[in-house]
């Protein structure tokens, strides 16, 4: 198995650094903006636990950019595979928080939100972390490939 | 006769130089994954991220969709009014116990049995606990716990007290009472009775956390930092006072593995169960003694003699008494009911961080007489009152100071 590609290289290098920068811009947020934080088009940045989310994007910033060199190599995929985690988990309770948003109805309403309501719940502003799922997501197709090559994963 | 920590190790190294084979090997991507997340600069970020997803799974599928979403509707626009049609007699004694206030528009300010009980048992706690337990069976079966608790040994080592102790703990999160159950696999008598006393003190239970959730979703991570803090101060004053030894661990740590959809479960539903069997009764009798010193004149006297302690030293008022009354019994409901008294934001949050480290509920009361002697449970209800009275005094002080009380 090779330890070095060009290729994965630039993609750790692009996923560290997006995230790395959303981490630094939602810490940012948290200290002018508080909870009620920002919309910019399609991103917002905002949200009660706003700090602990900027922990967590920044620090998959960085296991990403430090698994750069060797990136193929077993530890080093590792810990790409650790930062896509935990870039999984931020987005996917913004998932979570979408769906648990969108199927009651407003208080005194109906039970259930109208399928225009419902289908207004996932429209845009995103969170960041939202943007970033799709990055995350690649590690996994990767070692999904790599199983069925080598039988490790 | 038992073994020393230091014995423990030099059997290990005479069995592993017997047993063990060493060679080349070619560390898979699973071993890899449970090294990095043992690893304190790789491990405690991925921590923070595991314990992240824990809270807002709790918050959003237990608080946002089934509390929130249907089941506080369920209560107050149907069962309530439906209730209050029913029961005859709205100025009559039954009525007072089983519906409460005539004039409620929630369950949650009715304080019957049939109403505050009720929705306190099933809609808020019931959803928060199934929640807890499903996420901690998946992180159980994952294996991930075990790693959790060598993340922590160092800054619990600091206090007396080694990793394991994170498993009390986040199952105290849960319910206290298993929480106390957990702490017999530590190994010395001073590292139960520390836990047994921190855990009793500083951990919300899943019920009491729901509860807060939903009256000051803003303000719960100030309760949390107070606990915390609180947690250490004491544990390290603890370790120093307290004899005993507090010895090194030997700890297995499992690989990671895919959990069975039938294992969580088959845990999710006999830890539910269990909690309900140990909470709603007590919940329904908090009810009833809470009705019946309203009814009797006690709850107002009560309130009148130790008005003067609570506004003076904590800076709340004497109406809180009611919910330090049915703390004894369950702190959620404790919590609840301060969501029927006239608060500023300030004597709320004091309210809740009092009823935090007041005296645990009834059941692990219990447990706590069941696995510490006499001497130690004393020390436990000491430390408790001490610690009541400190953050009390504390909090009144922080908030005149601020122009907060």
């Amino acid at each position: 198995m090779p330890r070095k590609s060009l290729l994965a290289s630039i993609y750790y290098a692009i996923s560290g650094i997006a995230a790395m920068g959303f981490g630094i811009l939602e810490m940012v947020i948290t200290f002018t903006s508080g909870v009620d934080g920002v919309i910019w088009g399609p991103l917002e940045i905002s949200g009660l636990w706003l700090w602990w989310r900027a922990i967590i994007l920044f620090s998959a910033g960085v296991i990403y950019l430090s698994a750069i060199k060797n990136c193929l190599d077993i530890h080093q995929l590792a810990k790409s595979v650790v930062a896509s985690i935990m870039i999984l988990i931020v987005s996917g309770m913004e998932v979570v928080a979408r769906v648990a948003g969108s199927v009651p109805g407003e208080e005194g309403g109906p039970w259930f939100n109208p399928p225009a309501v419902f289908l207004a719940t996932y429209a845009p502003p995103y969170m960041p972390e939202i943007f970033l799922l799709p990055l995350s997501l690649l590690v996994f197709a990767f070692i999904y490939r790599r199983k069925k090559t080598t039988g490790d994963g | 006769m038992g073994l020393t920590a230091e014995q423990k190790w030099e059997l290990v190294d005479v069995i592993s130089r017997e047993t063990v084979k060493f060679g080349d090997y070619e560390p898979t991507l699973r071993d890899e994954l449970a090294d990095i997340t043992v690893k304190p600069l790789t491990g405690i970020p991925f921590a923070i991220a595991v314990l992240y997803g824990f809270w807002a799974f709790f918050n959003e599928f237990a608080g946002t969709f089934l509390t929130d979403g249907f089941l506080t509707k369920i209560f107050d626009s149907n069962y309530l009014p439906w209730i209050q049609g029913i029961f005859p007699r709205p100025d009559s004694w039954v009525y007072f116990i089983f519906v409460g206030n005539p004039q409620a528009e929630t369950c949650l300010e009715a304080f019957g049995v049939l109403t505050s009980g009720l929705y306190v048992a099933f809609g808020v706690v019931l959803p928060a606990i199934m929640a807890f337990y499903l996420v901690f069976a998946f992180l159980e079966d994952v294996g991930y716990l075990p790693r959790l608790a060598v993340l922590i040994d160092t800054i619990l080592h600091k206090i007396g007290l080694h990793g394991y102790a994170i498993v009390p703990i986040i199952l105290g999160l849960g319910c206290n009472v298993p929480g106390v159950m957990a702490t017999r696999p530590l190994e010395t008598r001073k590292q139960r009775f520390m836990m047994i006393t921190l855990l009793a003190v500083f951990i919300p239970c899943g019920a009491q956390i729901g509860v807060m959730r939903r009256l000051i979703p803003d303000q719960i991570g100030w309760v949390f930092l107070a606990l915390v803090i609180g947690y250490f101060i004491t544990g390290f004053i603890l370790n120093r006072i307290w004899h005993g030894e507090s010895p090194e661990i030997l700890m297995d740590v499992p690989p990671y593995r895919l959990p069975t959809v039938t294992n969580i479960v088959r845990k999710l539903i006999m830890r539910t169960s269990h909690f309900l069997m140990v909470a709603v009764p007590f919940v329904m009798l908090g009810c009833v003694i809470v009705a019946v010193m309203y009814l009797t004149g006690a709850m107002d006297y009560l309130a009148t003699a130790l008005a003067p302690v609570l506004s003076k030293l904590f800076g709340i008022p004497g109406d809180v008494v009611v919910a330090l009354v049915a703390g004894f019994l369950r702190k959620d409901l404790a919590v609840g009911m301060l969501g029927g008294i006239q608060l500023s934001s300030w004597q709320l949050l004091t309210s809740i961080i009092l009823l935090s480290v007041y005296f645990p509920c009834l059941a692990t009361f219990a447990m706590m007489i069941k696995e510490e002697n006499w001497k130690e449970f004393l020390a436990t209800v000491l430390t408790l009152i001490i610690i009541f009275f400190i953050y009390g005094i504390a909090l009144n002080f922080i908030g005149t100071a601020m122009g907060l009380a």
